[in-house]
């Protein structure tokens, strides 16, 4: 066990008043430790993802998007519960203090712009409302869908490394780990479709297992690439063979290794949109078709769970992707001053790196979700068995190829823990073999499959040509 | 426990698809009767929306009819509205001496006012299509410009969804100061919002793909079919009655009529979803030409606030106390096709008969036929692509 594996030994240790504790203290004291401190990082950050979605949304569609929401109100009710030993005529005084702090009397309005006073609205709205289970409904399944569906979406964050060694589950497969306890989604998904008792929600989970289990595939021939690329299953040892010393830290990313990794990384995020059920794969919700999908018969608290796990999701998926492909928690720049700099400096750092390229591809998430149209049920298949897998496929066996060329299989290590063995250098050779002749490949081959699909009508192409920019596209 | 040959040979799923469901745009109720995913039967179901509108036409007189006619189809009033006032004055016209001339202003307007209309319903439709095949985007930016056609009408009518604003000889009001430079303002900024639009849907591959090859319409089953307007254009029949039997100023203008040529390329054909689509944004760029048109030959403004153009014709309000007797069917091309008016005239201040002919009744009786063996999402897509306005099928 390292880093903070130490401060949970130590706390259970202390629980239980002996060096070996039992089972109970251990998982008390990791509760506090780890679970406690994921869950206060996480559902937060997948609550501000609902806020980025709607702020997004308003941007792309030319409106305001939730801005009205004071946080007056929240702050009263935080201030008087906290301060509930106090008679109220002082709470009022000391309210008063607070709301007078320069500090908070200017940022107040800027939170509730940026609909931050939304989000405790909604939030209240829902522990409010009515829970209903229908009268058909399958009770039990019913209840248990959601809080399954967040289970899936929360475990898999235990493997992900946050910091160097800030990782919950130190587990040597853990890319295996994430991909198999993400699986729990699909069934929670089936769950909430079969126990709403809803010919629409039916729908919608048949339509989710069938694609979450085919993008499964995909998903997981990426990451095959990725390990075959770094020669290990451990996510931090991922991360960790994606260390490149030098100001521009990023070169050693694999997304940058080769053109068959970049593919890959493209496939993975692809497919990890259809595993988060989102545009233009949402077809579990697909709201013009099946009114809402699967979680059509929800309301209340139990909505507010699906819509929850919908986020941590998305958050998973972008931080799975900058994991496996933007170097995890490594800066962009200068990584190897940070590796050099004291724990206390370097792992808030690495934390808040590692969360802003997930919020970017969340951000990514969004921004697709309300340009695109979506696919229907029979072309999500489709694409995912006769254009990703085989294209996976292909991918996987040129990178294969490229590392028998070029040798070796891992560039190098800054934290000692793989086999350093470097790639012999060939120069003007390897880049000629590693990009250009994939690149030119691949080129040739989009332009083949774009002819073959057909493209946009010549009579159409002319409407896309701006009449005041001279009939330039 | 034994198990029934029945179960094993299993059974179809009955979906109820509205009359509330967020893609069905109204009250339109379909019985869909399903295998899985597949639509093996498509039912539409209607008459949630009746509100006896052409037995109304019954109760009131000539022109107090025209307010109803907003409420046929609210999403094109203005033409709603000259589709009724077309066809009494055509009835007046069956005798020379209650026959009314509209002024040549009047008719500038009206075809002003019913081709910025076809743009903001086209906007509605497209953008509704857009949005039922899952992008949500586009419908907003295709609302944004009708609301600013809705400015214009409101400025020029005060209303901005039911104008009762075509009457019997005329239009009610004149333009307003300005409503012209207005007008050509909106015209321009909306080429270059269409673009964008373009840019996003029509050129957009998981759109096309949507729609390409779903429900293909041939022409010989289109005109079979009685398909109107748009629907019918979009099969390929090269049909418009603003060309083929103009009517007010059309046949001056020279229409030029969009068809459906298979534009979404290899997957799809002639009369599939797309080509309705695609006839319905060369529409609304062909009425923005016509709108341009129109504007650069606008007659003068009256100087005499006493008269027509502006207003109610008071010799009109005579005739109609007396009109000749007779039956008259007058067919005009609203966005959704032809909206044809059948009056009959027992020579009474009241109509003895109002039978109104609308697109949307057209296009919801081929659904059952086009809505077969195609996936349930394709449902949705079709019925956007056939721009179903309920109050239209349901008089």
């Amino acid at each position: 066990m390292t880093g903070l594996g130490y401060a949970v030994d130590a706390l259970a240790a202390w629980l239980a008043g002996s060096s070996e504790p039992g089972w109970f203290a251990v998982g008390l004291a990791a509760l506090v430790v780890w679970v406690g401190p994921l869950l206060g990082v996480v559902f937060p950050l997948a609550a501000l993802g609902q806020i980025v979605e709607r702020k997004v949304a308003a941007a792309i569609q030319r409106r305001h998007g939730p801005n009205s929401a004071s946080l007056d109100g929240p702050l009263r009710f935080v201030v008087r519960v906290l301060l509930w030993f106090l008679p109220r005529a002082r709470q009022d005084r000391v309210l008063a203090a607070l709301l007078r702090l320069p500090l908070v009397r200017s940022l107040l309005p800027v939170l509730q712009r940026l609909g931050i006073g939304q989000l405790a609205a909604d939030g209240v709205k829902m522990l409010g409302k009515e829970d209903i289970v229908p009268r058909g409904a399958d009770g039990v399944v019913f209840r248990l869908a959601p809080y399954l569906a967040l289970l899936g979406a929360f475990l898999p964050f235990c493997a992900l490394p946050f910091a160097h060694h800030l990782v919950m589950l130190e587990v040597s497969v853990g890319a295996l780990y994430a991909v198999a306890v993400s699986g729990i989604t699909v069934t929670a998904l089936l769950m909430a479709g079969w126990g709403s008792g809803n010919k629409f929600s039916l729908l919608g989970g048949m339509r989710a297992v069938a694609q979450m289990v085919s993008y499964e595939i995909p998903v997981g021939l990426a990451i095959a690439g990725v390990v075959l690329w770094s020669g290990t299953m451990d996510l931090h040892g991922i991360v960790a063979q994606q260390y490149r010393p030098g100001v521009v830290s990023c070169l050693g990313w694999n997304l940058l290794q080769s053109p068959f990794l970049a593919v890959l990384a493209g496939v993975f995020f692809l497919a990890g949109l259809a595993e988060c059920q989102r545009t233009p794969f949402d077809m579990a919700e697909a709201e013009s078709e099946l009114v809402s999908g699967f979680n059509t018969e929800y309301s209340g608290l139990r909505w507010g769970l699906f819509a929850l796990a919908e986020y941590t999701e998305m958050i998973l998926i972008g931080a799975l992707f900058a994991t496996l492909f933007l170097g995890g928690y490594q800066s962009p720049v200068g990584e190897q001053w940070l590796v050099a700099a004291p724990v206390w400096l370097s792992v808030p750092i690495h934390g808040l790196v590692f969360l802003s390229k997930s919020l970017l591809a969340l951000f990514v998430m969004v921004w697709i979700r309300w340009t695109l149209p979506r696919y229907r049920v029979d072309q999500v298949m489709r694409l995912c068995w006769l254009v990703l897998v085989p294209l996976c496929l292909v991918a996987l066996f040129g990178l294969a190829l490229q590392l028998v060329l070029t040798g070796g299989t891992v560039a190098g290590d800054g934290y000692g823990r793989l086999p350093a063995r470097q790639r012999p250098d060939l120069g003007a050779l390897a880049w000629l073999l590693g990009w250009l002749v994939p690149v030119a490949a691949g080129a040739v081959l989009v332009r083949l499959a774009y002819r073959a699909h057909g493209s946009t009508h010549p009579a159409l192409l002319a409407l896309t040509r701006d009449p005041a920019a001279g009939g330039r596209p | 426990v034994t198990v029934e040959a029945t179960t094993l040979a299993g059974e179809r799923m009955q979906l109820n698809l509205g009359p509330q469901h967020p893609a069905t745009h109204g009250v339109l109720r379909i019985r869909i009767e399903s295998d899985g995913e597949v639509v093996s039967t498509c039912i539409p179901d209607h008459g949630y929306l009746h509100r006896s509108i052409e037995k109304i036409g019954e109760c009131v007189e000539w022109a107090m009819f025209v307010p109803y006619t907003d409420r046929v189809d609210y999403v094109c009033a203005m033409n709603a509205n000259l589709a009724y006032c077309l066809a009494v004055e055509r009835l007046l016209a069956t005798d020379a001496t209650t026959a009314v001339v509209v002024p040549r202003r009047a008719e500038c307007i009206r075809v002003l006012v019913a081709e910025l209309n076809r743009i903001s319903s086209h906007l509605i439709a497209v953008g509704a299509m857009a949005m039922d095949i899952g992008a949500y985007t586009p419908f907003l930016h295709g609302i944004a410009q009708r609301e600013l056609v809705n400015d214009i009408f409101e400025k020029l009518c005060g209303q901005r969804l039911t104008y009762n604003y075509v009457t019997i000889g005329g239009v009610a009001f004149d333009l307003h100061p300005g409503a012209p430079a207005e007008i050509a303002a909106f015209l321009d900024q909306l080429e270059r919002e269409l673009v964008r639009f373009h840019r996003l849907v029509t050129t957009n591959t998981i759109f096309r793909d949507r729609c390409a090859g779903v429900a293909v319409v041939t022409a010989a089953e289109a005109i079979a079919w009685g398909l109107v307007g748009p629907n019918l254009r979009g099969s390929g029949v090269d049909f418009d009655l603003r060309r083929d039997e103009p009517y007010g100023i059309y046949g001056e203008l020279g229409v030029r009529v969009p068809t459906g040529q298979g534009y979404a390329g290899r997957r799809g054909a002639v009369g599939d979803c797309y080509d309705r689509y695609i006839v319905r944004v060369l529409e609304i760029q062909e009425s923005v030409r016509l709108c341009r048109l129109v504007l650069q030959q606008l007659p003068p403004a009256a100087e005499k606030a006493t008269d027509p153009v502006g207003g109610w014709q008071a010799d009109v309000g005579k005739q109609l106390k007396k009109p000749p007797k007779g039956h008259v069917h007058c067919r005009t091309e609203a966005p959704r096709g032809e909206m044809g008016y059948f009056l009959v005239s027992d020579g009474t201040k009241q109509p003895y008969r109002v039978r109104v002919r609308t697109g949307s009744f057209s296009a919801a009786g081929i659904f059952h036929k086009v809505m077969r063996g195609i996936f349930l999402a394709d449902v949705v897509a079709v019925i956007g692509s056939f721009d179903v306005v309920v109050p239209e099928i349901d008089r």
